[in-house]
């Protein structure tokens, strides 16, 4: 009489093969300007943010993008944070959202953060800073250009980097590199 | 009737560029024009597109250096410096201090480089035509010894993720020396000609002037920022490399006009002859460049790193997915966003004033539009 030995267990079904060593995840820690930072972001994002993280001393804030307005102003006005500058607005194609970066700095304070906001591809649409910052203005003509990310209150969306009448968005990972139609 | 109410007057537009010697590449402005007065301009970017950040996604890091290299084609080695900063920082690994002390030799005798073709171009812009004589002449040294360390005179690909492709020459140290004395000379003499000269000052005293609130609102950094009276320095503020051995003040403006934008610049020339003095008093022997993989393979995450550049302050955003490309590069070009504080500052310009302002940012196009 011999036990039935119970089945092995089966392996979780691997991804989509990764040719090349394994992939490796790079830690985040703050140092401590960076806690600095992120103890006052916090506090002036409490009621908004999602979820946070960070490296060295930049600290980031992920929001909702209808909080976009009044993260940014209560950043601005916050008396521990004062961002004064926008440094970089950027967006990141991640396929099933577009992640836009806003790189704040405080001068004055020595803060640097990140405020990210997450836009659907088919709907990627937020409100514009332009009445925040004036360097606002073609940081979003830029990434409108690249990734047709919509700002919604920028006076003035005419291409910037591309010519008028391209066609596509070649900041997505969609586009190609080579091979597009050209005029 | 009178004559206001039976005229109306219309503005004028006027087309500057692209074509146009005064715009330092292609660059175009659509002044609109009131008498003799600019009421409004609309600058016009992307005639250099090149699409240097959807390239660098189908690259793999080592290559996306010499994409870094054609991005501000005047200060190439400052360029390469931030690009591997930010992948060091991802990889966690920080090169020998050898390494460090070259990088930093190399990125202030590109700065001096930098500033020094900016005197010259700024005095052509205008009307000045020898200092750019004396401004190449140096500049032209400065090359001369790029070209003995990296083997090329502008696109050099010396500084890799991990320290610098190879060390020094043997005969190094006394020939920088010697090139400083020189460039020192050559610095002074393009100060002493231009700096007080009173044509000099007539076209830019009191000319594009900028405040601190509208300079930030803009974006605006490096000598352009510091010319309107705010002391920020990323060498200072958040140092990198060896950059705290160092010790070198921080020039400052009063006025924010186009003079105290050019001689911050002049000063800063100073202050690079000075900072690779002490790299060289201070550098020791040893190895230039950090073991590690020979493709580098940055750990899934991402890291924003800026720096100090001639032109201001350049952010990299980095993005690894944890192969050998990166998913995604952007660059923050100080020139892009200096050229967004172009509006306020021509608001009210003189039309013979519109090259000064412009000239004074010290543009670089090829940053511009990437």
């Amino acid at each position: 009489m011999t036990e039935q030995q119970p089945p092995e267990e089966q392996a979780a079904p691997r991804p989509a093969a990764h040719r090349g060593p394994p992939i490796e995840v790079a830690e985040e820690v703050l140092d401590s300007r960076g806690e600095h930072t992120a103890g006052a972001l916090r506090l002036a994002l409490r009621d908004m943010a999602l979820e946070s993280g960070g490296r060295d001393d930049v600290p980031w804030v992920r929001i909702g993008r209808e909080h976009l307005i009044r993260a940014v102003e209560s950043c601005v006005r916050s008396p521990n944070l004062r961002m004064d500058m926008l440094h970089c607005l950027f967006a990141v194609d991640y396929e099933e959202r577009i992640e836009l970066n806003y790189v704040l700095f405080s001068l004055g304070n020595g803060h640097k953060s990140l405020l990210k906001v997450d836009v659907p591809p088919d709907d990627a649409r937020v409100d514009s800073l332009t009445g925040v910052w004036e360097a606002a203005g073609w940081y979003e003509r830029e990434t409108h250009d690249l990734f047709g990310v919509e700002f919604d209150g920028n006076p003035d969306m005419s291409p910037l980097i591309l010519y008028e009448g391209f066609e596509g968005y070649p900041g997505l990972r969609s586009f190609p590199l080579h091979d597009y139609e050209e005029w | 009737m009178t004559a206001e109410q039976t005229y109306d007057t219309v503005d004028m537009m006027l087309n500057m560029g692209p074509q146009h010697p005064a715009t330092h590449g292609v660059f175009r402005m659509v002044l609109t024009i009131d008498g003799e007065r600019v009421v409004d301009v609309t600058p016009h970017i992307g005639y250099l597109h090149r699409g240097s950040e959807k390239l660098a996604e189908n690259e793999s890091y080592g290559q996306v250096v010499t994409l870094f290299d054609r991005l501000d084609y005047v200060a190439n080695l400052n360029n390469e410096l931030i690009f591997c900063r930010a992948a060091e920082r991802l990889m966690g690994i920080e090169p020998p201090e050898r390494g460090q002390y070259i990088r930093v030799i190399l990125a202030e005798l590109n700065r001096l480089a930098s500033h020094l073709l900016f005197i010259g171009t700024y005095a052509i812009d205008l009307g000045a035509m020898t200092p750019i004589m004396y401004g190449f002449r140096e500049r032209e040294r400065i090359q001369n010894m790029f070209e003995s360390v990296t083997g090329a005179r502008m696109m050099h690909n010396f500084i890799r993720i991990g320290g610098v492709k190879e060390d020094v020459p043997a005969d190094f140290v006394p020939r920088v020396r010697a090139l400083l004395d020189d460039v020192e000379r050559g610095v002074h003499e393009c100060d002493r000609l231009l700096t007080f000269n009173e044509v000099f000052l007539a076209r830019t005293r009191g000319v594009g002037v900028i405040d601190v609130p509208t300079a930030l609102s803009c974006g605006l950094t490096g000598p352009s920022l510091r010319a309107s009276g705010m002391a920020y320095d990323v060498r200072k503020d958040y140092p990198y490399e060896v950059y705290p051995y160092l010790s070198y003040k921080v020039p400052v403006g009063e006025n924010g006009d186009c003079w105290d934008r050019y001689y911050m610049r002049v000063l800063e020339c100073y202050e690079s002859l000075s900072m690779v003095r002490q790299c060289l008093d201070q550098m020791e022997e040893g190895p230039v460049m950090a073991q590690m993989r020979r493709i580098a393979r940055p750990p899934k995450g991402e890291v924003y790193v800026h720096g100090e550049n001639p032109r201001g302050d350049i952010g990299v955003f980095l993005v690894s997915d944890g192969t050998d490309k990166p998913y995604r590069v952007k660059v923050r070009p100080p020139s892009f966003c200096n050229l967004v504080s172009l509006r306020p500052m021509m608001r009210d310009a003189y039309i013979a004033d519109a090259v000064a302002i412009l000239g004074s940012l010290d543009i670089v196009l090829g940053e511009v539009d990437r």
